[in-house]
């Protein structure tokens, strides 16, 4: 993942008002984590609120079909890349949830019968179904369907959207997405979004291929903020790499997280951004994005600079002297922030200034460490 | 005599008690609000009220965990304040904890050891 990876996913998600991506682990902690955090996105959004505990039941059915379903390749030839993919976006009054995970090739024949049952069949067959299966736990070897898949065609009143698409001679990934919308009565079938089943696939596989775990798209305020960062933490926790590495990088993230909160351009309300968290062998690589008013720009750049423009020690010492300084911005930042984190980097802080139009300019850091 | 600020520890402030009667002066947690000024400001308040008429011998303790470099500034504000009570003539010193192992914090504890005028210690958990 480099410095343009960031705009390679900000301007496809632009338009979206959240857009939450994850690649990686999917333990009890983390997918909580993720249910709390698209809780909080949800309620943030007027039409979507009342469909809150609807879209929580969905996001846990799909998590638990990825840890029920999902196979582990632990001990194969891919030990890495083996758990799923999870994404939920937000646009007007539309809300998608998509998950990915692997599964065996000789399983897919019957999974796809199950689905393809459950997509054949009406709101009152569904319902019917659903009692039935309840009823006979055999049902489902014998011609029904798994009743995680007959609820969540039942919440979503939907059709059920699914691809299987080659990993390797054993292992197929299956997508599934999800699609609640707050305008339309449940059981109406309604194709009209705009957002396809494939792009989903393609952001997994720039993520699987850049090594990113988690993308982040939406609101920047700490409340939305915090179960991001807890993701993280679990999920550092898992590492291989050093303890000083895993607080570092959680340092550098809560700061650039929160230079998006205290100085981006604030657009209806929002203070938004997108971050992104990946890894290389031995590093962790963030990626942060927002928009910033141009008259913001000649300063930042001013700044940034001259801080790469230092050695470690000089570093040290210009954030001594503004640790001692007396005046105290009062936009709640402290305009040591960035000084703070080039002294964790390997090399100094990568950024980019794209002008959007005579008002903004996008804003993007690419940091290892 | 003035009364006890007490702060309850949350997600992201740190828990604070600052109890004159008792002598007892601690900072425990995490430190990484969005608006610090705001959290910091009840704080310097009530110290300026302490520093009209201190106790003879006042020790903070700070355990740390994890704090922003925000919060990082106020801290240092804010022992730059308790240091105004050795000029005064009374007794201030400053206990650091930090983890073994975490070098963060560690770091931070030497950074404040070398511009502070006062007794300051780093104590390893």
């Amino acid at each position: 993942m480099n410095i343009n990876t960031t705009f390679w996913f900000f301007d496809r998600i632009k338009e979206d008002n959240l857009c939450l991506l994850y690649n990686g682990d999917f333990s009890d902690e983390i997918t909580n984590k993720l249910i709390e955090l698209s809780e909080y996105n949800i309620n943030n959004i007027d039409t979507l609120s009342k469909m809150k505990k609807k879209a929580s039941f969905l996001m846990a059915e799909c998590f638990q079909n990825i840890v029920r379903h999902g196979e582990s390749l632990e001990g194969k030839r891919y030990a890495a890349s083996d758990e799923g993919f999870f994404l939920t976006k937000n646009w007007h009054d539309i809300y998608y949830i998509t998950s990915g995970n692997l599964i065996e090739n000789s399983k897919i024949a019957d999974l796809e019968r199950q689905l393809e049952k459950v997509n054949s069949l009406d709101r009152d067959e569904l319902k019917a179904l659903y009692r039935e299966v309840l009823e006979n736990e055999e049902i489902s070897d014998k011609g029904g369907a798994g009743l995680g898949l007959i609820e969540m065609a039942r919440k979503s009143g939907q059709k059920l959207e699914y691809v299987f698409k080659d990993f390797d001679e054993h292992f197929s990934f299956f997508y599934n997405q999800i699609i609640l919308k707050s305008n339309i009565e449940e059981g109406t079938e309604n194709h009209d979004y705009n957002f396809e089943i494939d792009s989903a696939i393609d952001y997994h596989q720039k993520m699987v291929s850049e090594d990113i775990m988690v993308i982040h798209k939406g609101d920047f305020s700490q409340d939305a903020i915090f179960p991001v960062l807890k993701i993280i933490e679990e999920n550092l926790q898992r590492e291989k790499k050093d303890a000083l590495s895993k607080k570092k990088i959680y340092h550098i993230l809560v700061e650039l997280l929160q230079n998006i909160s205290h100085h981006c351009l604030i657009e209806e309300n929002k203070k938004e951004g997108i971050f992104m968290i990946g890894e290389t062998e031995e590093y962790f690589v963030i990626n942060t994005g927002n928009l910033i008013s141009n008259e913001k720009v000649n300063d930042l750049k001013e700044h940034l600079d001259y801080i790469n423009g230092l050695n470690k020690k000089e570093i040290k010492d210009f954030y001594l002297s503004k640790l001692r300084e007396r005046n105290v911005p009062n936009n709640g930042g402290s305009g040591i922030g960035l000084i703070d984190i080039a002294r964790r980097l390997i090399s100094p802080i990568n950024y980019s200034i794209q002008k959007i139009d005579d008002k903004k300019s996008f804003l993007s850091f690419n940091v290892i460490a | 005599m003035l009364s006890k600020l007490e702060i309850k520890g949350t997600r992201d402030t740190p828990e604070i008690i600052f109890d004159k009667e008792n002598n007892q002066f601690e900072i425990t947690g995490d430190s990484l609000p969005e608006d610090t000024t705001k959290f910091f400001t009840p704080i310097f308040e009530w110290v300026s009220d302490y520093l009209k008429l201190p106790n003879k011998s006042t020790h903070l303790i700070c355990k740390l965990e994890y704090f922003n470099s925000s919060s990082a500034k106020m801290f240092y504000e804010l022992f730059f304040e308790f240091q105004k009570i050795a000029k005064a003539g009374s007794e201030i010193k400053i206990s650091w904890y930090f983890e073994h192992g975490d070098k963060l914090i560690e770091e931070k504890g030497l950074e404040y050891q070398s511009i502070l005028e006062i007794p300051f210690e780093l104590k390893e958990l």
